[in-house]
């Protein structure tokens, strides 16, 4: 079905649909799919100092007295995983109404959810179901927050959840999936 | 259209398995980097260590991991010591041959290139002066000698042999002083006019050694040795026929920064001391040392002073004071820092090459609260952000066998140890003399 322009003219540049909204939720999918991807792999990544010798600025070579510094490299690695921040972990430690089981289990889970969210989203597997799970993952973190009283992180999932919902409404103008079912 | 799609879902499959295994196998800090751990074979360098106490112990401890040398004979005069020695090195795959005298490992052992001695102050003169004329390079520990004339012969024999004598003052090459040498004072004149300097070493109180009774010597063996008995064996530092007391044992690596890194010897040097602690020492427990340094822009006075009975004020450090900056080293890095005075120009060069970080103070010094209107505002503070990875005495040591190969130079011939050790006698025969007395630049050659 395609739809009209306000002149009534098909919008040849989207195959006949409304290119504006097409092109509102595709920056709305790639925002919230990188978001989601991006914020899962950080959750398997470190830094780790190592040596290296002090560079002379002046010869480009090392010093000649033979002493290192210290640089702070950043790596990935699936034994750093840290689903929950341990800060926030410790804090949740403490609350009645978050059993240990779950918080465990959510623990284990929040990172790989927020990288299969962010990938079916990307690629257009599910992009209904992958909006959905991604607003759960928003909802339960807010939960979270609610308990230990962080209202600034409340409002800044808020957006998301706000984001999520508008791209939910504009799902109808998706193009480039590789499952449309969901 | 269908092509295209094709061709967008292999470029997305593709990259996301290939950006997935980068991100979490390959993105390793240690990625590349060789494994850490033994050295490959090779033992260019036969040597000895004559003295296995407790200098030689650590002395050892870098041995066993350096390169290029075969430790092949251990001397002491204790089997105590020497068994543990032969354990140590068998435990690390090398047999060497044990001796009780240095005089018999000279006889026998014919294929050394050098020896190591870390044996009682006293000793160190006729033992370097017999490997010397053996034709074996020598690594002495300090003190050269407990007697500035034993040090002279040294000297004098290094000469006569053409043989090379580095002296243990091992912060010469360690490489936190030579960065902090070259690079800060130096090359940045980071102190602006170097004004004055203070060094010191307090230790907490320590008891005697002593040792294992069916170990003990007889007593014909340590007097053979210059003992009296197994006590004055033990605890020979404490004894002024043997050793040079804390000045020499500890201060001797200090004072001999002064004299490095001012670049001269003293002018005078007045002191007082004393045996006021501990009932068994011939030695001061306890020194306070003035030297007057004629730089060229003015006398600097260094103050050094040596406590045995007390590890409170800071350790130990060697603290270099100017007009701009103030350069506090120590082989521990913990007591570092450097202090930057109002007046000084901009080190923010120095900062972006990584040679010095400002330290974040828990207090901000804005915050201090002056008590008296004559009191500076606080300096700020900044750390010296380099390190090295090796025990203390390996660098030097590492100086020494490359020296043998020809590819370095010493870091501390005994010529050059000489002008220090000499400055140190002479603050020890300060105390009891209790004036000022004065050091001329030739008395301090050998």
């Amino acid at each position: 079905m395609s739809e009209s322009n306000e002149n009534g003219k098909s919008d040849a540049c989207c195959g006949g649909g409304d290119c504006g909204s097409f092109m509102a939720f595709l920056v709305l999918r790639l925002w919230l799919g990188v978001r989601a991807l991006v914020t899962g792999i950080e959750k398997f990544g470190a830094y780790a100092n190592i040596q290296k010798p002090l560079i002379d600025p002046s010869t480009g070579q090392p010093d000649s007295s033979g002493v290192l510094v210290n640089v702070s490299v950043k790596y990935y690695s699936l034994t750093n995983y840290s689903g929950i921040p341990p800060s926030l972990k410790d804090r949740f430690t403490n609350e009645p109404l978050l059993p240990k089981f779950g918080l465990t289990a959510f623990d284990h889970l929040l990172g790989p959810a927020f990288i299969l969210s962010g990938v079916m989203l990307l690629l257009g597997l599910g992009t209904r179901l992958s909006l959905f799970l991604m607003a759960l993952i928003y909802v339960a973190l807010t939960i979270g927050l609610i308990l230990i009283k962080q209202d600034d992180g409340i409002s800044w999932l808020g957006i998301h959840i706000a984001l999520v919902a508008f791209a939910l409404t504009l799902v109808k103008h998706n193009k480039f999936e590789l499952f449309k079912k969901w | 259209m269908v092509k295209s799609i094709i061709t967008r879902r292999d470029f997305i499959g593709a990259t996301a398995a290939a950006g997935a295994g980068l991100l979490l196998t390959s993105c390793s800090p240690d990625a590349g980097q060789p494994a850490a751990g033994k050295k490959p074979g090779g033992s260019d360098l036969h040597i000895a260590l004559i003295g296995y106490g407790a200098e030689g112990a650590v002395l050892m401890d870098s041995l066993i991991k350096i390169d290029g040398i075969q430790i092949v004979a251990i001397c002491d005069i204790w089997e105590y010591h020497r068994l543990e020695g032969q354990r140590l090195l068998k435990a690390y795959g090398t047999e060497a041959r044990a001796y009780e005298n240095y005089e018999d490992l000279l006889d026998k052992e014919k294929d050394l290139q050098a020896v190591i001695v870390a044996t009682p102050d006293f000793w160190h003169a006729p033992i370097t002066n017999a490997c010397l004329k053996a034709g074996l390079h020598v690594y002495c520990e300090k003190m050269m000698s407990n007697t500035i004339e034993g040090a002279r012969s040294m000297v004098q024999t290094m000469r006569e042999t053409g043989k090379l004598l580095q002296i243990g003052h091992q912060r010469r090459s360690n490489p936190r002083y030579l960065f902090a040498k070259r690079r800060l004072l130096d090359t940045a004149k980071i102190c602006g006019r170097q004004t004055a300097a203070q060094a010191q070493w307090n230790r907490a109180v320590t008891e005697d050694f002593g040792w294992p009774r069916k170990y003990a010597m007889p007593a014909d063996q340590l007097a053979k040795y210059g003992y009296q008995d197994m006590h004055q064996f033990r605890n020979w530092r404490w004894f002024k026929a043997l050793g040079g007391g804390p000045l020499s044992d500890l201060g001797a690596h200090q004072i001999d920064i002064f004299n490095w890194w001012f670049g001269m010897t003293p002018q005078s040097v007045m002191a007082s001391g004393g045996v006021d602690y501990y009932k068994t020492h011939e030695w001061y427990d306890n020194a306070m040392v003035i030297y007057e340094f004629p730089l060229p822009q003015g006398v600097a006075r260094a103050f050094y002073q040596v406590q045995t009975t007390t590890s409170a004020g800071g350790g130990y450090f060697e603290m270099f004071m100017g007009d701009e900056g103030t350069l506090k080293m120590s082989e521990d890095p913990s007591l570092c820092a450097i202090y930057r005075e109002a007046r000084a120009p901009s080190w923010d060069d120095l900062v972006q090459k990584g040679y010095i970080r400002a330290k974040v103070s828990a207090t901000a010094a804005a915050d201090a609260v002056k008590v008296d209107v004559r009191e500076t505002a606080p300096l700020a503070e900044f750390e010296i952000p380099v390190f090295f990875n090796k025990p203390p005495h390996m660098p030097h040591l590492e100086n020494f066998f490359n020296a043998i190969r020809g590819t370095a130079k010493l870091n501390c011939p005994a010529d050059e140890a000489f002008r220090s050790e000499y400055v140190i006698h002479k603050a020890n025969e300060a105390i009891p003399a209790g004036q000022r007395v004065a050091i001329t630049p030739q008395e301090v050659e050998a």
